[in-house]
């Protein structure tokens, strides 16, 4: 669209913001070039000035990095949609408490969320007590900014372009489309705004702490590479320990955090599913604690120098191997939640092998010279199964990233075949068709092994060289933590299902660490919380496996009922069929022992609420109810209404389990509105006219109107101020069976719409509803009323046309279908007797102060057509005057629109499942993160 | 040789052992027709769902039932059916996933990855409601 002199566009923003992304990369680059320096230069002086000169470059680099950041949010809060990147992630309808999640959603926040965190790591890194390590660790760490940086740069060279710049205008990213064609194309833009499925405070606080886990990560990385560099093979084992465990805190947190999510906000259905991005965010975690296993018997003994440099480099190429499979879109086939590729796979893969090449060459370069003590490890030293231990997080890291990198062998056979001519496509493998089984048949190993080893190696020393001497005691810890796991692993095979014997050997295990390491806490260290890091850990660990024995094996579907289900296709079982069941509203269902009632469903802003009962029933004691509760389940639609976005579960937590309920589905009527008017237009409706106290008959029902309701109430009907409601009271009877029912349907007008709320009845499939005009019908319009005027006394009498009407006084606590009192409020009415054909009458016409504004409310006599208003009130005299009107009698008219055989639209397809022992997995893992931050501390304290 | 040795040595064998263990778990991609050919494995299926023959849910009959038709990469056209609530994300997907085998006439999917087009190819532009 050249030429076109666009209007509205804040351009300033993005030129500003392009010469930060600029300089953000030029200024990491530059402190990876002083630093070198800085280290490399013999001169003291001259080092010192490569060194300022290094920080400085860090420093402008990171005021960079927060200035993009503080650019893009500000795009973001003034929804500048001319950018697209606040056209994807804002619109004017989100809320500015989702902006944080707005911001990291995007490929390039998140790569800003990380570089963030990298700086603030880095600063903490210049703190003087840091500064022994000062050029190499900073050098690595801006050489991993760098590359970070070089994504968003989003500048070409030649063809190809280089990064996504966060700073790109709508208009660049599709120009071929017509809007762009108009020069005020800004003024008419709205954004699409952050995914409904990610609105919620999990979004919020899940990628910070998930990104200062990977950040984390960083720090031994460049510790590591910088003791490589520098050939001091031993000085960084220390320093670098804390850092480490820092890290192993943060990461596991943010993984936690992670499965948290998916259980309490998502309809995943459990906390872990071995999905490809989980995976690639467990493996460096695992890696990183083999690594602080062999940088504490580093510590302690010397050995195992080497694999603490492996294990630490690696845990970092790993991250970054994490960060290709995901934001690539390699994954695409395999994973609900990969990025979708957006041209960057040849530059995640140029710094993938970057840091592999990094890791390897300052590996073996130095590998001769790595100290390695002569003296051999003795079978009963800790340090030997540590070591052990580390090689069995070694082949889960294995194992687990073998099978997710499949889609990885496939590219790769694709380009030998692209190289060499041949089409290898029928050699591609998919993930295996049961991810959750294949994983869990090889970790439940590398579980067992780390409960055991973690349990026995508490009781053993490092350096071990008189084991004869602690024979006797070790042993007797040993047998009583033996004797004690298995009397526990037996009472767990009663209280759940363990279906296979490799359950029973992996609970006992897990029961095997628990107990020796809470006899560790007490008999060893006693007690004390400042070196109880380690015993915390892997108590917490050998409870977190149970815990996930319990709640996943045992883990089962209530919502169903068999009777119900029944079996249409071969090939699935009847345990296939347990998953979901069907609620009728106001229909209880029994399932599995609970009685579930889908109550009503409200619905506020785009979010569908739904309220789910749940009775238990003791049914020996007459059905007593004996619990009970309710669950909400919500839906998040669309912006159109037209399609849901999200299913949120809700769940009931007990101490021992949970219940998990959610909603699998909806009517179609009810996410697709065309269907539902076609259905609705399709259903026979017949009309009945009908007075109060009319009766009339259906195929299936005899009806009588009861009265009209000023003031009704229905289920899915919400009062709100200003809302004029009026329900139709109707019994209707059953021609077959003696069953009276009881309902009201409602129309309210609420502004200037209408809304209605016909009612349905599930048993015979009635749905009656009420016409529009019924507020013709029920109200004579104020403008065909002619009133007269009169003014009275206490006790005087006027007259109106031939009646004679008393004004007996006021009523202090006056009531009015259409009033509803409020505090403050100054109210009383106007009593009005009168005499009509031998009959007596009394209209209350009301006045009322509220807030210092009058008001009034007329009163009507139905019957004869009188409508009654207080018009002044005259303190002084003593008087008011009243307005009265008669309109032509008449009986209100009205129409129920009633249609029966009506297919049900009022349901939700309910999965509701029970995890019992989910606790156990939840206390389990906080407490093995909270002993690995206890050892950080201690470290840190010395 | 030291006896630490022996028993890593032991350890990392076992490991090997296992991923050659785990490698046999690898599914294949495969076709319908293909997968009518071995009904006994669990294979996966990519393709595009049919858009002229009708999705399948009636929750009031059975919940645990839905179906629809899906093209293959070889264009085959197969019923599918899963016992599982119909997602809601359905209708939005341009590319399914299925894990399964043809059972009779059906593909029986045990599971299924449904591929939404990104935001960021979407070309509709959102335009504020007042145009």
């Amino acid at each position: 669209m050249d030429g076109i002199e666009y209007i509205g566009e804040h351009l300033w923003v993005g030129q500003l913001g392009h010469f930060f992304i600029i300089t953000n990369f030029m200024a990491a680059t530059l402190a990876v070039i002083s630093y070198f320096f800085a280290e490399k230069r013999s001169e003291l002086r001259e080092a010192q000035t490569w060194k300022k000169m290094g920080r400085y470059a860090f420093l402008f680099h990171g005021i960079s990095v927060f200035v993009i950041i503080g650019l893009i949010f500000y795009l973001m809060i003034n929804k500048y949609y001319e950018y697209a990147y606040a056209f994807n992630h804002v619109s004017d309808d989100l809320s500015m408490s989702y902006i944080l999640s707005a911001f990291w959603e995007g490929q390039e926040g998140s790569f800003l969320l990380w570089m963030f965190w990298h700086v603030i790591l880095g600063m903490v890194l210049l703190s003087p007590k840091n500064r022994k390590w000062e050029n190499g660790v900073m050098m690595f760490l801006c050489v991993v900014q760098a590359i970070l940086a070089s994504f968003l740069l989003g500048i070409y060279i030649g063809d190809t372009k280089i990064g996504l710049n966060p700073f790109l205008l709508l208009r660049d990213t599709m120009p071929e489309a017509p809007l762009f064609a108009q020069a005020d194309y800004v003024s008419k833009l709205s954004g699409s705004g952050l995914n409904p499925l990610l609105q919620n405070y999990w979004m919020t606080i899940h990628p910070p702490t998930l990104f200062l886990g990977f950040a984390s990560v960083t720090i031994p990385f460049c510790y590591a590479a910088a003791a490589l560099w520098k050939k001091k093979y031993t000085e960084w084992l220390k320093p670098v320990l804390p850092w480490a465990l820092f890290s192993g805190t943060l990461l596991g947190t943010g993984i936690l955090m992670g499965g948290a999510w998916a259980y309490e906000a998502l309809s995943f259905g459990g906390y872990w599913a071995w999905d490809p991005v989980e995976n690639m965010s467990l493996v460096p975690w695992l890696l990183l604690l083999a690594g602080i296993h062999m940088n504490l018997v580093s510590n302690a003994t010397g050995q195992s120098i080497k694999s603490t440099f492996l294990f630490y480099l690696f845990s970092f190429v790993l991250i970054f191997y994490s960060t290709f499979l995901t934001r690539s879109g390699v994954l695409g086939d395999t994973s609900v939640h990969a990025f979708t590729e957006l041209g960057l796979e040849w530059h995640l893969i140029l710094g993938l092998f970057l840091f592999i090449g990094i890791a390897l060459y300052l590996f073996f370069k130095n590998n001769s010279k790595i100290p390695v003590p002569e003296k051999e490890e003795s079978l009963y030293s800790k340090e030997f199964w540590m070591f052990i231990g580390s090689l069995v997080f070694l082949i889960s890291v294995l194992l687990i990233s073998m099978t997710t990198s499949i889609p990885v062998y496939n590219k790769i056979l694709d380009g030998f075949g692209w190289m060499t001519g041949g089409d290898y496509t029928s050699w591609h493998r998919a993930a295996p068709a049961d991810a959750v089984a294949h994983h869990n048949k090889f970790q439940m190993w590398v579980a067992l092994f780390i409960g055991l080893f973690s349990g026995m190696a508490q009781f053993m020393r490092y350096r071990e060289t008189h084991f004869d001497k602690w024979r006797k005691k070790f042993s007797i810890h040993m047998a009583i933590a033996v004797s004690l796991a298995l009397v526990l692993t037996i009472l767990s095979a009663q209280m759940i299902q363990m279906y296979a014997w490799q359950y029973y050997v992996l609970a006992f295990g897990c029961w095997f660490a628990v107990v020796s390491n809470l006899d560790y806490l007490i008999t060893t260290i006693k007690g004390n919380i400042k070196l109880a890091g380690s015993a915390f850990s892997h108590l917490g660990f050998g409870l977190m496996i149970i815990g996930s024995i319990v709640s996943g094996l045992n883990q089962h579907h209530i919502s169903t009922n068999t009777f119900v289900q029944k079996g249409i296709i071969e090939g699935f079982t009847d345990e296939d069929y347990a998953k979901n069941i069907l609620l009728i509203k106001n229909k209880p269902m029994l399932m599995k022992g609970y009685e579930v009632t889908y109550v009503k469903d409200t619905i506020e802003g785009f979010n569908r609420t739904f309220t789910v009962n749940y009775k238990k029933r003791d049914m020996k004691n007459d059905g007593k109810i004996v619990e009970e509760f309710d669950l909400y389940p919500n839906v998040i639609y669309e912006k159109t209404f037209q399609k849901v976005a999200a299913s949120n579960p809700s769940t009931k937590h007990y101490l021992s389990k949970d219940v998990f309920t959610h909603v699998a589905s909806l009517p179609r009527a009810e996410t697709d509105p065309e269907y539902a008017k076609q259905q609705e237009d399709s259903l026979g409706y017949v009309d009945h006219v009908v007075m109060v106290g009319d009766t009339f008959s259906t195929q299936n029902y005899e009806g009588k109107i009861i009265e009209l309701d000023m003031n009704p109430t229905h289920l899915d009907y919400v009062p709100m101020e200003g809302d004029f409601p009026l329900g139709v009271q109707i019994e209707l009877k059953d021609k077959e069976k003696d069953k009276i029912y009881k309902i009201c349907p409602v129309a309210v007008i609420r502004g200037a719409k209408i809304l209605r709320f016909p009612e349905y009845l599930p048993e015979s499939a009635l749905k009656v509803k009420l016409t529009t005009d019924i507020f013709d019908e029920a109200f004579t319009r104020e403008d065909e009323l002619e009133y007269q005027k009169f003014v009275v006394e206490k006790g005087g009498t006027f007259r109106h046309k031939n009646t004679t009407i008393t004004f007996s006084g006021f009523g202090t606590q006056p009531s009015h279908p259409s009033y509803r009192a409020k505090e403050g409020d100054k109210a009383f009415n106007a009593i009005l007797d009168f005499e009509y054909e031998g009959k007596k009458y009394t209209g209350k016409p009301i006045y009322f102060i509220r807030e210092g504004v009058p008001y009034n409310i007329k009163d009507e006599v139905k019957e004869l057509g009188f409508h009654f208003k207080i018009g002044d009130i005259n303190a002084k005299d003593q008087n008011i005057t009243i307005l009265v009107a008669k309109a032509a009698s008449k009986q209100e008219k009205i129409t129920l629109r009633i249609a029966e055989e009506v297919p049900s639209s009022q349901y939700i397809v309910l999965e509701a499942i029970v995890f019992p022992g989910i606790n156990l997995f939840w206390i389990g893992s906080v407490l093995m993160l909270l002993g690995i931050l206890i050892a950080m501390f201690r470290r840190i304290m010395g | 040789m030291k006896r630490g040795h022996i028993i890593a040595i032991i350890i990392i064998a076992i490991g090997i052992f296992a991923l050659f263990n785990a490698f046999g778990d690898m599914s294949r991609y495969s076709t319908f027709e293909d997968s009518e050919k071995t009904p006994d494995e669990l294979v996966k299926v990519v393709g595009v769902l049919s858009k002229d023959k009708p999705v399948v849910y009636n929750p009031e009959e059975d919940p645990n039932l839905f179906s629809f038709h899906m093209k293959d990469a070889e264009n085959n056209e197969r019923r599918v059916v899963m016992n599982a609530a119909k997602p809601q994300d359905f209708n939005k997907s341009e590319k399914i996933v299925l894990t399964g085998k043809m059972v009779g006439e059906n593909f029986v999917a045990t599971d299924m990855l449904l591929k939404c087009p990104s935001k960021y190819k979407d070309e509709e532009i959102f335009v504020r409601s007042e145009l």
